[in-house]
Formats: structure tokens, sequence, C-alpha cells
């Protein structure tokens, strides 16, 4: 029996109970068009992700920087207060963003109906292990049915979080997930359990048997990312 | 800055992005991303600290949204027809800088209906879970989970991925 809309949305989106993930991925082993529509809509929100994401990184523009901040806080005196102090804030404020205004990313471009990594994001899921860090986290690296490798990834400057499998010698970007770094302790997080629910689902749906260990990982890239 | 002003600046860069996600160009979603900011700071008694600020201030922007839905669509019933024929070659070139200004996506976000583009924009661009979502449109779960259905159905169909 296929399953509803929206338990089809719910599995995408990484809603389900792991019983209710695993009744579902049995019931995608039957039926093909079952695993085009998952993939179908995984495709939609990668497209989501992809086309609002950019906003993240954009300058926040004036005026709404000091809406934040002095002019409309009914705590502090609005008339009389200085014009130097109304700017002296917003640079401030300036200062306290700054962090999260990065260049334009341009990790992702669509070719054909399908995302390819670029740029950082590909030299990152190319060349670094799950213990590196940077701009780019590796998570899972693991093989896919058809023997060909795929990797999770979290990616600070994009705010991306997202599976991508190895094709022609690209990345091809099978889902990508609106994700924000955490603003404490990230020394205590690894980069599996920042994964947002829906990658992982795309992960358990792609999967050929257990992810590889650092010293396979490792094996893998220095071999080229070689499919078997 | 105190501890919520400091907060709330965190938050700008996600609630420029709903923004953006609900309103039809970028000018409008600043608009309404500073609306959603000024009330939110007028009303910053009713926030409760040690509930998510980012819920909260979602749901004023959800309010501020749909309060600017409709006083625009009060002013297109007061203006029509008349009026909006003056404008014709004003709302036309408007029409062309927003095709050039925004990609395939945001159009078919701004061609959704109200209630589904508000779940599809706090779920699948944003990336709250249903319950949370559920939360700031202080609706039931599954209220929830059929709007963002049909919304996906919708924009699918727009998008032109046709159905296996």
């Amino acid at each position: 029996m296929t399953p509803s809309p929206e338990i089809i949305a719910a599995y995408v989106d990484g809603e389900l109970s792991p019983q209710a993930v695993a009744a579902f991925e049995a019931g995608m082993n039957a039926d093909p068009g079952l695993v085009a529509e998952v993939a179908r809509q995984r495709a939609l929100r990668a497209r989501l992700a992809v086309a609002f994401g950019p906003v993240l990184t954009e300058e926040i523009p004036l005026a709404l920087r000091m809406a934040a901040t002095v002019a409309n806080d009914p705590q502090r005196p609005r008339a009389g207060l200085p014009q130097w102090a109304a700017l002296a804030a917003c640079l401030v404020v300036g200062v306290a963003i700054g962090q999260s205004l990065s260049p334009p990313s341009g990790s992702l471009v669509s070719e054909h109906g399908t995302l390819v990594a670029r740029a950082g994001l590909a030299r990152a899921l190319t060349t670094q292990l799950a213990a590196d860090g940077g701009a780019v986290k590796v998570g899972l690296t693991f093989r896919d049915a058809g023997g060909g490798f795929c990797r999770t990834f979290l990616s600070r400057a994009d705010r991306l979080a997202g599976l991508a499998c190895r094709r022609d010698n690209r990345w091809i970007v099978q889902t990508a997930s609106a994700w924000a770094p955490p603003q404490v302790a990230p020394q205590y997080r690894t980069a599996a359990s920042e994964t947002p629910p829906a990658v992982l689902a795309a992960v358990d749906g792609v999967i050929a048997g257990a992810p590889l260990d650092a010293a396979a990982e490792r094996a893998a890239r220095d071999a080229g990312w070689g499919a078997r | 800055m105190n501890g919520l002003d400091h907060e709330i600046v965190e938050l700008l860069p996600r609630l420029r992005r709903l923004a953006r996600a609900l309103s039809r160009n970028p000018a409008d979603a600043d608009d309404l991303a500073q609306a959603t900011v000024e009330r939110a700071l007028v009303h910053r008694r009713q926030w409760r600290p040690g509930t998510r600020l980012d819920s909260w201030i979602f749901r004023i922007m959800k309010n501020a949204w749909i309060d600017e839905v409709r006083a625009r669509s009060r002013r297109g019933a007061v203006l029509a027809p008349e009026a909006e024929g003056e404008h014709i070659g004003d709302a036309g070139a408007a029409a062309v800088e927003d095709r050039l200004a925004v990609g395939e996506v945001e159009r078919a976000m701004a061609r959704l209906p109200d209630d589904q583009r508000l779940a599809v924009a706090l779920v699948l661009v944003d990336g709250l879970s249903y319950k949370e979502a559920a939360s700031v449109l202080q609706v039931p779960e599954g209220t929830l989970t059929s709007r963002l259905v049909r919304g996906r159905a919708a924009l699918l169909a727009d998008l032109g991925e046709a159905a296996p």
C-alpha cells in the first residue's frame, strides 16, 4: 500500500519515529514509484534551501539594524538621544553581526536539474576527513547501493547541511537543508549529531551497509573516491 | 544592549530569510522584518524568558504579515479597477523588476495560498520541526501537515516537477 502524502512528507522531513522509518523503507524496496516520489520531495526541499539560504549571509540593512537596537526601544529615551549615540550603537551591532557576513557562497550550482557542489564545498568533500575542522565539516562517509561514495556535510558559510554523492568526478548534492551553526560549545558536538533529521533520513534511504570508519575513510580519500 | 536586544540581533538573518520566503519581493521582505522587530520590542514584556525567542518572534512576523496581506487586499478592493488602470505602467515595470530580481522558486512561493506559504516557509525554509511550526502558527499539528502537503504539491506542480 502506498503511504499517504502526509507520511511521505514526514519521512522526507525526518519526522517519523525509527519504527515508522523502518516500515516506510521496507515499503520503498517494493515500490519504485515511492522511491521516485521521495527523491522529488527531497529535491524540492533542497531547492528551497538553496533559493532562500543566501539571505542569511546578506548584509543586514541599516534600517533593520537600527530597529533592533536603540531607536524603537521604549525603555530607552527616544527624544534627546544624541545622533552619535545611535550611530555608535549601530557600529556595535555591525561588529556583532559582522561574523555572519561572509561573501556570497556559490557553493552549489544547478545543472540540468541536479545540484552540483563546487568551490570550497567541493574541495572539502574531496579532501577533508570527518576529523578535520573548517568552514565545511564532513560527517558520515558511506557507500550507496551502486558502490559509489556519499558524504554528509555541514557548511558554516552557506548555513546548509546536506548529503552529496560522487558521480563522474563531481559531488552531486542529493538533499540540502537549512542549518544554523551552534552558538555554544562546538567542541562537544560532532558533525553527525548536528546533522538535521531531514539529511539523516536521506542517508537512511541511500546507505548500503555501515558508514566507513576513519581508516576506510582515509583510504577512500587517498584513492580519489573511485567507485568499486 | 541588553540580553533580549542582543538575541534579536542574532535572529535578524533568520527573520530576513523567513520574511523573504513570505513576501513577494526583497523590499517587502525587509519592511516585514522591520515591522516584526519593532512590534517585538514594543511588546517585549510579553516574551517569557526561558521560552523560545525564535518561536515568539516568528509568531509576531506571521501576525504582521497577515495584517499586511489583509490591508493590501482591502486597498486593492477600494482602488480597483480605475486606479489600477492609471498605474498600469508602473505595475508593469514593477512586475518586470520582480521577475529580474527573484528566481523561479521565489515566484512559485509567492503564488501559494497564504496558509500554505507559512507552513512551507517555517518547515522547509527555516527548518522548524512540525511541532515548533504548529506552535508558531497556533494550529494543531494535523492542520500544519495538511497545509504543508498541499503547499508541496502546489510548488512541485508550479516548478514543473512532474509526478512520477
